[in-house]
């Protein structure tokens, strides 16, 4: 009963983390109309850059997580507009031209960390690391109960952005239909653009902790694709409320599965649970998507 | 008729250099042609349906795999079956998968697509990973047949056959066209009575069974595969870069694309050996084709630059507005 508690609130726990990322990767489908295949790859940069940041300059792992922010979302900020020129470009097929983009960034990013930093994983120290939190019979990593914190954090704040600001009314707007927000005045160039910059300082910061939970390697930024793609297609393409839900849905199949079956065939089962969902309810489990 | 002229005579050009190389060239530039004709039938079947029918199919790889793995495991141990008698096995097996994932995934939008076939190809390298039957991740060995001939016509043989299939059945067929309408403008594709899941459908399975025949021949000649070697996604990466670089949806582009990447690559990899390199590369090619030649080397000796909006579109789009939000 204590490690089926234990398990449960692991899952929960990382499917927070996952949430956030997954949250913005629905986001830039909504307004660019592209999947972003290299959404694992700004998780490993995040993961990096803390990796350094701790090895190099011996600060604590949780100061990457501003600087993460800031650098990989004015590096998202300056791809957006590039990506949005290749999405609305003249060319006869631009949703595949997008894609193919995207593709491509992703296998850039993995060949050039390949090249770089090898194959090693790494880990990134911080304060919490070690310690541990008792609640009742079960004990958990103070780091994971961290992450979720800031998950809340981010999560939350995101969805006042958009529902509570006029700004974040102008993103759904465009996600619902982009013609009429752009008669409505809204300048779709630049909104995609931030979007894709908040969406990669995200990630990013994710990638942070993510890297502090686990570890981080070039070769991961795969399992984090698959992440958001699972989010995607169990929430439905584009649903933002969806992704929350589908997230730690994930991370809850994905700890009872590590700890009761094997580690090894925990993203076999995601896997699984995707065809099953494409099979049955291919827009998503909650009919939201796009 | 004319452009069939210059089709016949092309092909019999290309199958009288076939022919001759093996006579021409020493045996490691024999295993180069093979490894070029290979890639360049592989670039041909994703050119199927990424180029002819406008789905991006990011696991072409599992399909390479499927056909590999499929005459490993009855060429092997306990059941010993003759080579050639492998093939259809495969392509059944591949035509089955295909159709598991097309059949829901093709009715929706591109990007379900593209997931699915992604998703589906890790899956499989998981799979093989795991499971004992496929040796795990040390995979399995073929029993060795060191005959680079035999290798070199069997795979010309599939890339000549790949490419008069396609010439056949996407560019003189009525097939052909009703994948090119779908792929321009779905809704009026339909409203002609065309029954574009059907079609979708049977391009897929076509690209994919195709992908397990040079799959299969692939695993027969290497004589060794492991998940990595054939389901690995840097497969799927160089095919997508081929038939980018070569041009999407022309004839011709994929196979010259194929073959000149891969004689590229053999360059990379006998002077710095096996790299982690060649995958930055691939991706910067992948990004570098799309922000500046999205319509491949094919493009630049193209007649007239390829129109920016179909025809199929303008009429829609005076009738009914534009179609789906993204073309303005």
């Amino acid at each position: 009963m204590d490690l089926l508690l234990q398990t449960l609130l692991n899952g929960l726990l990382i499917g927070g983390v996952i949430a956030t990322f997954t949250i913005g990767f629905q986001l830039t489908f909504g307004v660019l109309h592209v999947i972003d295949f290299a959404v694992g790859g700004w998780v490993v940069l995040g993961g990096y850059l803390a990796y350094y940041m701790t090895a190099l300059l011996k600060l604590d792992g949780f100061f990457a997580i501003p600087v993460a922010f800031l650098l990989f979302g004015a590096i998202g900020y300056l791809i957006g507009p590039i990506l949005y020129n290749v999405r609305n470009s003249r060319t006869a097929r631009p949703e595949l031209m997008a894609l193919a983009l995207t593709f491509g960034l992703f296998t850039l990013l993995r060949g050039g960390m390949l090249t770089v930093w090898g194959f090693n994983t790494h880990t990134v120290p911080t304060a919490l690391s070690g310690e541990s939190l008792a609640v009742g019979p079960v004990t958990v990593p103070m780091i994971r109960v961290a992450a979720a914190v800031f998950a809340i954090v981010i999560a939350g704040g995101l969805f006042l952005f958009l529902y509570r600001t006029r700004y974040g009314l102008a993103i759904r707007a465009t996600a619902e239909n982009r013609q009429n927000a752009a008669l409505m005045g809204v300048n779709i160039r630049r909104l995609s653009a931030n979007v894709y910059g908040l969406y990669a300082g995200i990630t990013a910061m994710a990638g942070v902790l993510m890297a502090a939970i686990f570890s981080v390697n070039p070769e991961i930024g795969l399992r984090y694709t698959l992440f958001a793609f699972f989010v995607a297609v169990l929430a439905g393409l584009g649903s933002v409320g969806g992704a929350l839900v589908a997230a730690l849905m994930l991370g809850v199949i994905e700890a009872f599965v590590s700890t009761y079956v094997g580690s090894s065939y925990s993203l076999l089962a995601i896997f699984a649970t995707l065809f099953l969902v494409l099979l049955v309810s291919p827009r998503g489990i909650l009919r939201r998507g796009l | 008729m004319k452009s069939h002229w210059a089709d016949l005579i092309i092909l019999v050009v290309v199958v009288v250099v076939l022919a001759l190389l093996p006579v021409l060239v020493n045996n490691y530039w024999l295993r180069i042609a093979t490894g070029a004709l290979m890639w360049a039938g592989l670039a041909c079947s994703w050119n199927m349906l990424g180029g002819y029918a406008g789905y991006i199919n990011f696991g072409q790889s599992a399909f390479f795999g499927l056909g590999a793995y499929t005459t490993a495991l009855l060429m092997g141990d306990p059941i010993n079956l003759p080579f050639f008698a492998t093939i259809p096995a495969g392509i059944a097996v591949t035509a089955i998968c295909a159709i598991i994932i097309g059949a829901p995934t093709l009715r929706l939008r591109g990007a379900y697509f593209a997931i699915a076939t992604w998703a589906f190809a890790e899956a499989l390298t998981q799979f093989a990973n795991v499971m004992d039957f496929t040796g795990g991740i040390g995979g399995l060995n073929l029993p060795p047949f060191l005959n680079e001939r035999f290798f070199y016509f069997t795979m010309s043989g599939a890339a000549v056959l790949t490419y008069l299939v396609t010439w056949a059945l996407f560019e003189h067929s009525r097939f052909g066209l009703k994948v090119k309408a779908l792929r321009d403008h779905e809704p009026a594709a339909e409203a002609m009575g065309i029954n574009t899941s059907l079609v979708k459908l049977q391009t897929f399975v076509l690209s994919a069974v195709t992908a397990a025949v040079f799959g299969a021949i692939f695993a027969y000649w290497v004589t060794f595969i492991n998940p990595k070697s054939v389901f690995g996604g840097d497969i799927t990466d160089q095919m997508v870069v081929m038939v980018l670089l070569g041009g999407l949806g022309s004839l011709r582009g994929p196979a010259i694309g194929g073959i000149g990447l891969f004689v590229v690559s053999r360059l990379i990899w006998m002077r710095w050996g096996d790299t982690a390199f060649y995958i930055a590369i691939l991706g910067a090619a992948i990004v570098l084709v799309v922000l500046f030649l999205p319509n491949g080397i094919a493009g630049l000796f193209a007649r007239r630059p390829a129109k920016s909006v179909t025809v199929l579109d303008k009429a829609a789009g005076k009738l009914a507005g534009t179609g789906e939000g993204g073309r303005n």
